[in-house]
């Protein structure tokens, strides 16, 4: 009993916070004359509409997915990564370079691409986490620092060394990867690859290792109460570092996926333009850092981005509404996280002041 | 070389300085007072399209100026009144202010405008430019420092004013007092709040002016999403500067030539990532030098913890 009511409630902010969040978007939607009924419908329309549309938005939240369960880790354990977008194109360059020279058989050249991509993001997430436990650099501006970095770092590989000169396109992209090594369709003629059961595997993963391992306590306990976590033998240092390398292994893990998946090259821009290093921090934030909850929102948010499309396709509204509704509800969850301090600070002074 | 270190090359360096260095100032008023803004590049971006539209509207550049300042001002006042009276947590708030605002402006340009990508206008009036009278008639000196857009004077002298404003008035150290210790601060009456508030709205005016030099001063024009991450590097030389004013325009000296110098290879088809790459890898080997500051702990302290 006591349980439910605690999901009923936990449930029932971000709930609000759609429907706020909706209302916003029916507010845009009423500006440029549109009938806001109709206009959801397509919208709902173009992101589970059909087969075709539900494994479209699938495989658009299985990066977003991935990033997210990167984020929550480091969230959970009190570091605020923001580096997910550098970790992301990284991850994918060493998935491509990995696939295009490593010689052998196509699977195992696909899961060395993978493992690539979780190492690169992982180190350079790691990185820095280093930089912080050794030498107390703030960790966001760091990790905000490295996401230009890599970003031009992987843009000027695309676009001089690694540059593929047969096609005729002028683009900074890599050449087509062995289709031996590309991760399989789940459906003919779909969109939806088998990264988007890696993203699935990874969530229930995550959940168990932080409900159930002593590891996963020890995280949370770093980032509930990192004093009593020290007093209680938490080597702040080590566990900052390895958490990091985690958090930076999904992110890591979504490019290598989308290049192994989706688009079998490393392209310039093709990572970063569509946002989902962004949209995964969003949807951690929505979530609460619960992992389960960050792959439902993932899958929301990815649902809002597919039926936008589908609303512009076949409407007059443009399709920043569902960007539109997808800030108004970062901004009422962050208004919950209020809510929830608001009630801590009555509880705190019923009690007599505790701390 | 010569072909690539002229006169010209420093007078863009001037022209990418102003947007940068109106922003990053305003991000440095907000560290001053213990708020960290992340939504420099959203306000920025709203300045931009305000300025195109009340230039639109009204045909006066004057007035586009000003709905630029009045738009940012309003976006502004959301992040305080979410982080501040809110309390909610002020990066969070400033990721979703920048996705806002890039929704909200494509979204006005096709609403406005009616067009998708860009609006432009060739019969519309960009800021004036100013000939400063010697000055301009000095053969070197004159190409660089004259016929600027007049926003790039008025940033120069914002500069001065603010960095006496901080540390020699009495409501500037009150200011700077409710950012190094609140707690210390309220108990001397002071209404930290309200001087947060003031910060916020201070750095949505800035920000109002740098997106109007964006649109109206470097270019006619709007495009979506124009900042381009101007925004980010703003808050980069913020924090380069160590939110000393001074400092933060030496910051955004070095950044906006190092954008001019991009702008130029690229003319010459060389590489321009690793030129763009200078801000965030200067900014990084300088954060090992300037670490120890009092209010870059107390932000942290409050950041670190993300729920």
């Amino acid at each position: 009993m006591f349980s439910l009511k605690n999901i009923a409630q936990s449930m029932l902010q971000p709930l609000l916070a759609i429907i706020a969040g909706l209302a916003v978007g029916a507010i845009a939607i009423l500006i440029v004359g549109g009938s806001v009924g109709e206009t959801y419908m397509e919208m709902w329309k173009g992101a589970f509409g059909s087969f075709y549309f539900l494994t479209n938005t699938l495989a658009r939240a299985t990066p977003i997915i991935l990033i997210g369960l990167g984020v929550a880790l480091a969230f959970r354990a009190g570091f605020f990564n923001m580096g997910s977008e550098g970790q992301l194109v990284l991850g994918a360059l060493a998935a491509a370079v990995t696939v295009i020279y490593l010689p052998g058989p196509g699977w195992l050249r696909m899961i060395a691409g993978l493992l690539a991509g979780i190492t690169a993001g992982g180190i350079w997430s790691a990185f820095a986490g280093w930089l912080d436990a050794r030498f107390r650099l703030n960790l966001l501006i760091v990790t905000l620092l490295l996401n230009y970095i890599a970003t031009l770092f992987t843009g000027y590989m695309a676009a001089y060394p690694l540059k593929d000169k047969t096609g005729s396109a002028a683009m900074a992209q890599t050449v087509m990867l062995d289709k031996a090594a590309w991760l399989p369709k789940l459906f003919q003629g779909m969109t939806l690859h088998a990264g988007f059961i890696l993203a699935v595997a990874g969530t229930l993963l995550l959940y168990l290792f932080m409900k159930h391992t002593v590891k996963g306590y020890e995280i949370s306990m770093l980032g509930g109460n990192p004093l009593f976590a020290g007093y209680g033998g938490v080597q702040r240092g080590k566990l900052m570092i390895a958490s990091m390398f985690a958090s930076g292994g999904f992110a890591g893990l979504a490019g290598a996926v989308e290049v192994l998946g989706t688009q079998y090259r490393f392209l310039d821009g093709a990572l970063t333009s569509p946002g989902y290093a962004w949209s995964g921090i969003m949807a951690t934030l929505l979530a609460g850092s619960n992992p389960l909850g960050t792959a439902l929102a993932a899958l929301l948010l990815a649902a809002l981005q597919t039926g936008g499309m589908g609303m512009e396709r076949n409407t007059d509204v443009p399709l920043e509404v569902s960007s539109i509704i997808q800030a108004a509800l970062i901004l009422f969850v962050s208004a919950k996280l209020t809510l929830s301090f608001i009630k801590r600070k009555k509880a705190r002074s019923k009690n007599g002041s505790a701390v | 070389m010569d072909q690539l270190f002229d006169v010209s090359l420093f007078a863009s360096a001037l022209r990418m300085l102003a947007p940068i260095l109106l922003a990053a100032l305003g991000g440095a008023i907000c560290a001053r007072v213990g708020l960290f803004n992340v939504g420099l590049e959203g306000l920025m971006l709203v300045g931009a399209f305000a300025a195109i539209a009340g230039n639109y509207w009204t045909g006066s550049v004057a007035a586009g100026v000003l709905l630029a300042m009045i738009c940012s001002v309003l976006f502004s006042l959301l992040l305080g009144y979410m982080s501040i009276h809110l309390k909610a947590n002020v990066i969070v708030v400033g990721i979703a202010l920048n996705f806002l605002a890039l929704g909200l402006t494509t979204f006005a340009l096709r609403a406005i405008f009616n067009v998708k990508g860009a609006y432009y206008d060739k019969n519309m009036k960009g800021l004036p430019k100013w000939d400063i009278p010697l000055i301009k008639d000095i053969p070197w000196l004159g190409d660089l420092l004259s016929g600027h857009s007049i926003l790039i004077y008025i940033s120069i002298l914002i500069v001065i004013g603010l960095q006496f404003y901080l540390f020699k008035t009495v409501s500037g150290f009150r200011l700077l007092a409710a950012g190094e210790n609140p707690t210390a601060a309220r108990s001397l009456g002071i209404k930290v709040s309200r001087i947060q508030y003031g910060a916020v709205l201070m750095s949505g005016v800035l920000c109002g002016l740098a997106g109007a030099q964006l649109s109206l001063g470097n270019v006619t024009m709007f495009t979506e999403g124009m900042t381009d991450g101007r925004g980010f590097i703003a808050l980069v030389a913020t924090m380069l500067g160590q939110s000393n004013p001074l400092g933060v325009a030496a910051a955004s000296l070095l950044f906006g030539f190092m954008e001019s110098l991009s702008i130029r290879l690229q003319g010459f088809a060389l590489p321009t990532h690793f030129t763009m790459m200078v801000p965030y890898v200067v900014t990084l080997i300088a954060m090992f030098f300037f670490k120890d500051k009092g209010y870059l702990q107390e932000a942290r302290k409050s950041n670190e913890s993300s729920r």
